[in-house]
């Protein structure tokens, strides 16, 4: 019989562009003291594992994961670090609890973007070195070269991705953690100038600076914690290939895959009618569209027009990234599928204040991991 | 204990500056190796075919990414197809804003399931569209080294 786990706690900073006066460890010690409180553990007693997400040449630092355990708490103990995104962590933590050999284990992702003063040759060293990188192109162009590919393969416009845009900056500014929370209209969007055609300014989530930190425990151990459970029911993750001259550009089989291993898990046969709000990816807006039809939130090329339709909005059918996503809260590297997991924590609890979606009981959450990348997670959340 | 005091003013909050100075060389290996060398001396195009999914592979690889079968079949491809999509980069590699917008393109090579990322040349942005045919222009035979750059863009095929 599968053991279930939950999330029992949760900590992190408020998104900031800049955060000049304290480094990446006390952004994570700040996050990890916020859930350790939240969990009511001693992370010197009570945690069995811990893991973390960081990427090298994000951090500036080779053999990065020997520098995450210190402000975690997490010094002497079992520690390990994923390059990916923090879902990805998210569900060895669920295995590890599973495998019956873990019974509390913490999750670790954090952003210093700022601090990264040359961010385009940082995605370029992701390129293939010896077909793309002599090119020497910005690699945000296969945003662009994508997003073109998805509006001619599913009819969707490109009104109908500025809308998401529109959407998830308004809905930042109900959101106190997100700095980029904008009163944009659709006028103003249609104005923004083109910067990977397609692709326009407006379009593109900014990156900011923050940490965030999940404790998950089995179900034994969350009777004797004072947090409010919030059960992980699925989780999934997908690969496609790296090679740009031959994998799918007009749709994100990575996401679809990804979460057809998380619905299976969780028992979810119709996301569309059984999730009740989705935190996705929206590194650039059009990749809401493209992720929502992955993820079976939609069919293929209705994605735009259920935007249209407001069925996205917080108060819509199907409320999408309430939080403001990425292009709300800014983009936090390998930490960003955290910050959509913890939205989606506080409003399955109750806790999300003003941006609170009604009677929300369970929640979908997917992270992608930026150009060039074609890989991603999902974890679906109940209670 | 979370600290009760944080920095007040931002002169205060101090940083040191570094550098990332790395250097390597990228191994083109057995199908990389054969691809350039077909490029360089003969301003040709190969590719690999996986029998059993009916893919042919450019750049040619020695295995299938779908079956996983080993590929030993060596097909030449021409040098033309069709752009399968594209964008206009207004910002180059160093962030700074392009006042005439770089064509970036993925090619599809004719019967080829895979192709070639490149620019495209000899045609004005707003010409560009998704299916158009373009053709490679190579650098002259002394020129070519054996890379990518040997290619130094498409243009909309002449007829």
């Amino acid at each position: 019989m599968m053991r279930r786990v939950a999330i029992v706690g949760i900590g992190f900073t408020p998104f900031r562009p800049l955060s000049p006066e304290v480094s990446y460890r006390e952004l994570v010690y700040e996050s990890a003291q916020r859930a350790y409180h939240d969990a009511g553990i001693n992370p010197r007693e009570d945690v069995d594992s811990f893991i973390t997400v960081a990427e090298d040449y994000e951090e500036g630092t080779a053999i990065f994961d020997e520098y995450t355990p210190d402000q975690l708490g997490a010094a002497l103990r079992p520690v390990h670090t994923i390059t990916a995104d923090g879902l990805y962590a998210i569900s060895a933590g669920y295995m590890l609890i599973q495998t019956g050999q873990c019974e509390v284990v913490v999750v670790e992702g954090h952003s210093k973007a700022s601090n990264v003063l040359t961010p385009s040759y940082i995605s370029a060293l992701a390129l293939d070195p010896i077909y793309n990188r002599p090119l020497r192109f910005h690699p945000a162009c296969l945003a662009g070269m994508e997003m073109a590919r998805f509006l001619v393969e599913t009819g969707t416009v490109r009104e109908q991705c500025l809308r998401v845009a529109v959407k998830n900056r308004r809905n930042a500014l109900l959101n106190p953690l997100a700095p980029y929370g904008a009163d944009l209209t659709l006028e103003e969007a249609l104005a923004s100038p083109p910067a990977f055609a397609p692709l326009s300014e407006v379009e593109m989530s900014r990156s900011a600076d923050g940490a965030i930190v999940v404790v998950l425990a089995s179900e034994e151990a969350t009777r004797r914690l004072k947090g409010h459970p919030v059960w992980i029911r699925g989780v999934g993750w997908c690969s496609d290939s790296p090679t740009l001259e031959t994998r799918e550009w007009g749709e994100a089989v990575y996401a679809h895959l990804s979460a057809r291993m998380a619905y299976r898990l969780a028992g979810i046969r119709n996301p569309a009618r059984e999730v009740h709000l989705a935190e996705i990816d929206d590194t650039y807006a059009y990749k809401e569209l493209m992720h929502m039809e992955a993820l079976g939130l939609c069919r293929r090329g209705e994605a735009g027009r259920l935007v249209e339709e407001g069925a996205t909005e917080r108060d819509g059918l199907l409320p999408v990234n309430v939080s403001g996503g990425s292009l709300g809260m800014g983009h936090l590297g390998e930490a960003t599928g955290l910050a959509r997991l913890a939205e989606a924590v506080m409003h399955l609890r109750g806790d999300a204040e003003r941006r609170q979606v009604k009677g929300a009981q369970t929640a979908l959450v997917q992270s992608w991991r930026g150009v060039p990348s074609s890989s991603g997670a999902v974890v679906v959340l109940g209670v | 204990m979370l600290p009760l005091e944080k920095p007040q003013q931002v002169h205060r909050a101090l940083a040191w500056q570094g550098e990332i100075p790395t250097y390597n060389i990228y191994t083109f290996g057995i199908a990389g190796e054969r691809f350039f060398r077909e490029l360089k001396e003969h301003g040709r195009f190969l590719g690999t075919r996986c029998p059993a999914c009916h893919l042919l592979y450019v750049p040619p690889r020695i295995y299938c990414e779908r079956c996983f079968a080993s590929l030993e079949e060596w097909v030449e491809v021409p040098g033309r197809g069709t752009v399968f999509t594209f964008t206009l980069a207004y910002y180059d590699l160093d962030g700074r804003r392009l006042e005439h917008p770089d064509i970036l393109a993925l090619v599809r090579l004719e019967g080829a399931h895979g192709g070639v990322l490149h620019r495209l040349g000899e045609v004005e942005p707003g010409q560009v569209a998704i299916g158009m045919p373009v053709e490679a222009v190579l650098k002259p035979p002394q020129e070519r080294r054996g890379s990518i750059l040997d290619i130094l863009y498409f243009r909309p095929t002449r007829r």
